[in-house]
């Protein structure tokens, strides 16, 4: 006999015979909408009304007076900020640069290390386990560390440099120089984050294929490029995507590393709202930086959606 | 952090004092909680002081440990990072009653209380208040005048300072009494001094403090003759002077004084690197905070003890200046009657002569000319408060606008790429002329025209 799929369609039980059948049936029609009302009040709270919030900020000024806060509406008027900010588009310029560089070869060197690892055998937990440290490094002792191991006197990577007679340069003082020191920092660091999610991935993948694939005469490299990767490609993109969202929040390495300098030489969008928000006290501009930096990042995660959705179709 | 201080936790912190031997330090307290003028105070409710664990706090808590001893009064301290204060004061303040009953706020945070009424003026608290003139005002860092809308002379008083940090020239007597050099009363001065020594790796002529570089460029820029911005009292307008020839002069200075003589990593420099390159004997001159003056003496960070000589900052072709970077003690408006007067109690004993002379020898920056004065010849602390007291004719305060943060980013951001080549001083001065400009005309402020 074949079940019900709903609890509509299940047949009434003899205690509920009793009850009006009116209420019962109203309930079981819309248990789906009471089974999620919970969720949808918590996020309501905790994430609409403050991106309202922050809408609201961002169309108005924001001073103290008085001893309260006092919200003036000023329409666009926070955009005349953004046509004077010469440091906004070089933010931009690079918060993209860093993004794209890091999330690049993050995703890369995670996938390598995630296909090796998963080869490994038994030394396997032991390599996962030194792979995965550097993501279970608080942010600040990172930037602490490599703050040390670059300094130009005293820093280990100079010393080490040094030993070879070559001349370390000033990783953090070179404008050439500053956003790929950072962008190193959070290779080592964000790398092993992508492992984890990519090797998740690898395990799950069915090893017939690829078994099959090795009997018909494949070599590992055709194996790899014409039957693991496309069976990775939505793991590798929700990969992609999760990577692309943090990366465009870099705060704490540029913070501790940099500062956003010298000059402007690794200043990004977080870094600058940070700056406006807290050193300079523009909350109504600093609302709209931080509505366009969500924006930039929704863009993107659509994008990533499309490729995703596209690939689901040629599969 | 909380912590609650009573006459026995004092027994158990006596370690405070940093640069006496623990003996002398006790003699120290038990001479002056004896004193008779300290112990004239009022018995008053318990308070909670909201203060930032910056290197002057074990002087501090000294001083309340002091006030505790002698008065019988209670005192709790919030301590806090320096970076946590700005936010839990603004908090405090929109609290419907304030959870401390006196503020710590820095110079370039605190006119945004005086302005927006968040501190309570304190004649309001105590209409026979007096402001004892052997306080150090800081160019009325103090006062808030609502018709300027800035400190001034004629502003009611709703601070008071707690914290006399202003910029000293530190240099190495030793090596300057070895090479026959004095110490520097001019830039000029400095460049050759920094020529006479400047042997690099191992030894540096002078440095610069390049990340952030505005606090010590505006010494240079006051100095040449200008400054970020001005009023012209007759036309009430604000008159914009980094597109100046004085400003491209003073930039010119400091880049050549750097480049010359700085370490390579000169475009990244910080406080606590200069402090590490003097401190490890790399470094023949540096103009940095006065508070920086103990840690030379102490040889568990410093190889230079009682190497290091200090004088007022080097003039430039139009004036000395030194800038002062301090902290006032305010008490908030959202406080009951009962809790301001418990507040106001300990402020005024905090800044009596004999209270502050005990605060300097604890390892804090007093902020009385008298106590300057008088520690001049002090064995210990003699070298750097004669050199404080010196400079107090020569003190300029800092930018009083609310907008004071963003001029502070346009200089810290320009002087740095005219530093890496990125910009040419003049181009580097005339941009951030620009958006200084720019940022006072969006603020509403009456302001002139630039020059070109």
């Amino acid at each position: 006999m074949a079940r019900p799929s709903t609890l509509a369609e299940a047949p009434p039980s003899a205690g509920a015979a009793s009850k009006p059948a009116g209420v019962l049936d109203f309930f079981d029609r819309t248990f789906k909408y009471w089974a999620v009302l919970p969720t949808v009040i918590v996020l309501t709270l905790l994430t609409i009304q403050p991106a309202l919030q922050l809408i609201q900020m961002s169309v108005s000024d924001v001073q103290f007076s008085g001893g309260q806060l006092q919200w003036t509406f000023v329409g666009l008027d926070n955009f005349k900020y953004l046509a004077t900010d010469v440091v906004f588009p070089v933010a931009l310029r690079n918060t993209l640069i860093f993004v794209v560089c890091v999330v690049v070869i993050e995703t890369f060197l995670g996938l390598v290390l995630a296909f090796a690892v998963s080869r490994v055998g038994r030394f396997s937990p032991i390599y996962r386990a030194v792979f995965v440290t550097p993501i279970l490094i608080p942010a600040v002792a990172i930037g602490t560390m490599w703050r040390l191991m670059y300094d130009y006197n005293f820093g280990i990577i100079n010393q080490i440099l040094a030993l070879f007679g070559i001349a370390g340069p000033t990783w953090t003082g070179d404008p050439n120089l500053a956003l790929i020191s950072v962008m190193i920092v959070d290779i080592w660091h964000w790398t092993s984050f992508l492992f984890l999610i990519l090797l998740a991935g690898v395990e799950s993948l069915p090893h017939e294929l690829s078994e099959a694939a090795r009997v018909d005469g494949a070599n590992e490299w055709q194996v790899y490029r014409h039957v693991l990767l496309p069976m990775m490609r939505p793991t590798i993109i929700v990969a992609l995507m999760l990577r692309t969202i943090l990366a465009f929040k870099v705060f704490d390495e540029i913070f501790l590393l940099t500062g956003g300098g010298p000059g402007t030489a690794s200043q990004v969008i977080s870094m600058h709202i940070y700056t406006v928000f807290f050193e300079q006290f523009r909350l109504g501009y600093g609302a709209l930086l931080a509505l366009l930096m969500a924006l930039i990042i929704s863009v993107f995660v659509i994008f990533y959606q499309w490729v995703n959705a596209m690939a689901r179709k040629t599969m | 952090m909380s912590r609650k201080l009573s006459r026995r936790s004092f027994l158990k912190g006596a370690g405070v004092f940093a640069a006496a031997p623990l003996a002398t330090r006790l003699d120290l307290f038990r001479t002056f909680s004896k004193s008779p003028l300290l112990q004239d105070v009022p018995s008053v409710r318990p308070i909670t002081i909201q203060i930032n664990d910056s290197p002057w706090f074990a002087g501090f808590e000294a001083l309340v440990d002091l006030y505790v001893e002698t008065t019988g009064n209670e005192v709790n301290l919030d301590v806090s990072p320096f970076a946590g204060m700005l936010q839990k004061s603004r908090n405090a303040v929109q609290a419907p009653e304030s959870e401390f009953d006196i503020l710590n706020l820095n110079e370039q945070w605190y006119s945004m209380f005086y302005q927006g009424g968040l501190v309570a003026p304190l004649r309001e608290i105590d209409p026979d208040f007096e402001l004892d003139p052997n306080i150090i005002e800081y160019d009325y860092a103090t006062r808030w005048d609502f018709d300027l809308n800035y400190s001034g002379p004629n502003g009611e008083l709703y601070g008071l300072p707690i914290n006399g940090n202003i910029q000293l020239y530190f240099y190495r007597k030793d090596l300057f009494e070895e090479n026959g050099l004095s110490p520097a009363e001019t830039w000029d001065d400095v460049a050759s001094n920094a020529a006479a020594l400047h042997n690099p790796p191992n030894m540096h002529g002078f440095t610069l403090r390049t990340n952030p570089s505005n606090f010590e460029f505006q010494a240079y820029l006051v100095s040449h003759g200008a400054d970020i911005v001005t009023l012209d009292a007759e036309t009430g307008e604000w008159v914009v002077q980094l597109d100046t020839p004085e400003a491209v002069a003073a930039l010119n200075t400091w880049i050549s004084l750097g480049k010359n003589y700085g370490p390579t990593n000169l475009a990244d420099l910080d406080q606590a690197a200069n402090l590490a390159l003097m401190n490890s004997g790399r470094l023949a001159q540096v103009h940095m905070v006065s508070a920086a003056a103990p840690n030379f003496q102490d040889p568990n960070q410093s190889i230079v003890v009682d190497q290091v000589g200090a004088g007022v900052v080097p003039a430039g072709p139009a004036r000395r200046a030194t800038m002062s970077g301090i902290w006032v003690m305010s008490i908030p408006t959202n406080l009951p009657a009962e809790r301001q007067q418990a507040a106001l109690t300990f402020l005024k004993w905090a800044l009596s002569k004999e209270a502050q002379i005990y605060y300097s020898q604890a390892g804090a920056i007093p902020v009385r000319q008298d106590v300057y004065e008088e520690l001049s010849d002090d064995p210990a602390l003699g070298w750097w408060m004669s050199a404080v007291a010196e400079s107090t004719p020569y003190i300029v305060g800092q930018v009083r606008l609310a907008e004071a943060p963003q001029f502070f980013e346009v200089l810290d951001r320009r002087t740095v790429e005219a530093l890496i080549g990125e910009l040419s001083p003049e181009d580097a001065m005339m941009e951030a002329a620009r958006e200084v400009h720019t940022i006072l005309q969006q603020s509403g402020y009456n302001v002139r025209d630039l020059r070109s």
